[in-house]
């Protein structure tokens, strides 16, 4: 049986525009070869600093930007046909929960109208039927009845993510693309909805691409981590295993640089500088000019994801992993 | 350590359609020299209201400060008069406001906004001017600082436009910086070179009041921390003390309910209930309808703030030291 999502070589550029004619000059390189799978029920936490192309990733597998090159299959389907009718019902598998709790909702629909527009356009329910599927939707993800008739912009953050929850699993959809869907929250409000999020996918066999540059998000709902780094992919492996013992530089940077309360200082100098601009990504390894281990031939060729041991479940991308 | 500021008893109120929202009640705290005080409390705590009122840069109306007293190296910063204000405002209490895009002007290049505000403080030429600002914009870690100088707010990432404000914050070398939220737009990485730089100016006696929800930063950057919660401070005392022995009920849940890599619990602790609104809030505890400690007189009286030890107070009557007795 095909995994549930199989992302092959995929690629998604921006053009650069400039001057009246709007000649293209160049191209934003956000995603530059990712390679990823998804199996049925499985949590999958994408990390990186913005500009790494983590979010457009996201967004090409939702059909949201057209991908340059590269497959996308979801249980074996490639995406996304170019015909509206054919895509309806991949559509229905696939959903999203986006960053925003204020922007993603349409303030001129209330709560019935947006958790219930995706079964009425994939006609699983009768329009009479509305209000019972909403209620029932709203009692999932705990919120109580008496707002069905309510506006967005009545409910605060943590609400507003939940109905966003609650229109994202409407349709039943079998994958959830979370996009920073707890960034926006309180420390208090963000517990609550990850625990919601956790017992949907329990109770729904839900997986989830979790796109988050919270580690601390990360390690408590993923199962596996993908670290990435200017278009590409450098690290992989099992949350647990990859956040206490990440073994490319770059993964160890991120995580070295996060506060812990309670926890030790900070190490001192552990990552100068930007990301480099993803319009010209640096050649070879594309954090040689960031790493504190770079020799030359880092800049010769990109480095293949290979796993770090012969029998591990990690994957790392650098040509070093197994000396520093 | 001696005071640089104390606010005493600081009130203050917005005039809406349906009655005044009162965002921060009777909150008082000292500052001191080179000390780094946390604010933290949850989104319409009051938390970045207070920090605002202390330079009187509160709308106001609808604002209003009701009472109390804002006292730095003697003088009543509440009741200065507004050009002398402007003498301590950037120059001796700056702030890094929380959103960099509606701070600086749109219309002016970020060299420009920089050059102008150390000329307004210090006597300066223009060459000096942009040579100081130039050094701090590095000092940021900016990449390409003279290129940034020419640039519009608009053609820079949240990130950089933080790190504008917050070397335009840091270049007057003032003796108190008041942070709100200064890392919550950066990556981690970038976080951590800026909280570097925080610490710096620290070393150099300069004191720091910073406001975030992050207790990670927290930790590594505060000595004290204040704890907000529905316009009341609710508990005050030495950082190791409120990560280790917190008194207040809230801040034990909010402790509880923080999400860091080193836990390993299956599921998070949250706080049921919502915040209470703050145009009706109930003559008792405020935080009664989510506590689990609750008994009847959290319903009927305001808690003040009880002494849990000498540097340590905490606004819940668990602490009382009467309690039981009467």
């Amino acid at each position: 049986m095909p995994p549930l999502l199989q992302i092959n070589d995929l690629k998604t550029w921006f053009p650069i525009k400039r001057g009246v004619f709007s000649h293209t000059i160049g191209h934003i390189h956000a995603v530059d070869g990712v390679s990823l799978t998804i199996e049925s029920g499985e949590t999958v936490g994408l990390v990186g600093e913005s500009g790494c192309g983590k979010t457009t990733l996201g967004r090409t597998v939702m059909g949201l930007e057209p991908k340059k090159s590269g497959t996308i299959h979801l249980a074996g389907t490639p995406l996304w046909p170019a015909r509206h009718k054919d895509s309806m019902p991949l559509r229905r598998r696939i959903q999203m929960v986006f960053q925003d709790p204020y922007s993603s909702l349409n303030p001129r629909m209330t709560i019935l109208e947006i958790v219930t527009e995706g079964l009425i356009q994939q006609k699983l329910i009768r329009a009479r039927d509305r209000a019972e599927a909403a209620k029932r939707l709203l009692h999932e993800v705990g919120m109580e009845p008496s707002g069905l008739h309510r506006y967005p912009h009545e409910f605060s953050g943590g609400q507003r993510q939940r109905i966003s929850i609650a229109r994202a699993i409407a349709v039943r959809p079998e994958l959830v693309i979370c996009d920073e869907a707890v960034s926006a929250l309180d420390v208090s409000v963000r517990a609550q909805v990850l625990n919601l999020l956790k017992d949907l996918r329990a109770s729904h066999n839900l997986a989830y691409l979790f796109i988050s540059h919270d580690l601390g998000v990360i390690r408590h709902i993923a199962d596996r981590v993908v670290v990435m780094y200017l278009g590409v992919v450098v690290e992989t492996g099992p949350a647990s295993d990859v956040l206490d013992h990440p073994a490319h530089p770059y993964s160890r940077a991120l995580i070295a640089a996060v506060p812990v309360p309670l926890g030790e200082k900070r190490k001192q100098n552990i990552l100068r500088g930007d990301i480099p601009s993803s319009a010209s990504p640096p050649c070879g390894c594309r954090f040689h000019t960031r790493c504190p281990y770079a020799i030359e031939a880092c800049k010769a060729a990109p480095p293949p994801l290979k796993p770090l041991t012969p029998t591990s479940a990690r994957l790392v991308a650098c040509i070093r992993k197994n000396e520093i | 350590m001696n005071t640089l500021l104390d606010i005493q008893n600081l009130s203050v109120a917005f005039d809406t359609d349906d009655g005044p929202l009162h965002a921060a009640e009777d909150v008082s705290f000292s500052i001191g020299h080179g000390e780094v005080v946390g604010l933290v409390g949850e989104s319409g705590c009051g938390k970045s209201v207070t920090a605002l009122s202390l330079l009187r840069l509160i709308p106001i109306p609808p604002g209003r400060i009701l009472s109390g007293k804002v006292l730095f190296e003697g003088r009543d910063l509440l009741h200065l008069p507004t050009p002398e204000l402007q003498t301590i405002r950037g120059r001796r209490i700056s702030v890094i406001f929380q959103e960099p895009q509606a701070a600086l002007s749109p219309l002016h290049t970020v060299g420009a906004q920089l050059i102008e505000t150390l000329q307004l403080h210090l006597v300066l030429d223009h060459q000096a001017a942009k040579n100081i600002a130039l050094d701090w914009l590095k000092k940021t870690g900016i990449p390409d600082p003279e290129e940034r100088m020419r640039a519009y707010p608009y053609q820079l990432s949240g990130g950089m436009l933080q790190r504008v404000m917050i070397a335009m914050a840091l270049m007057l070398e003032p003796s108190l910086i008041i942070a709100d939220e200064p890392t919550t737009a950066l990556d981690v990485t970038i976080q951590a070179q800026i909280l570097d730089l925080l610490l710096e100016m620290k070393s150099r006696d300069t004191s720091l009041l910073i406001i975030t929800h992050d207790l990670g930063v927290v930790w590594e950057m505060c000595d004290r921390i204040l704890v907000m919660y529905a316009a009341k401070i609710v508990e005050e005392g030495p950082r190791d003390k409120i990560f280790t022995t917190p008194a207040h009920p809230y801040t034990q849940a909010l402790l509880e309910s923080a999400i860091s890599l080193t836990s390993r619990s299956e599921r998070l602790s949250s706080i049921e209930g919502q915040v209470p609104s703050p145009l009706s809030y109930p003559a008792g505890c405020r935080f009664a309808d989510r506590c689990k400690f609750i008994f009847p007189r959290c319903r009927q009286e305001l808690p003040p703030l009880y002494d849990v030890a000498p540097d340590h107070h905490s606004a819940c009557f668990l602490c009382d030291p009467q309690r039981g007795r009467n």
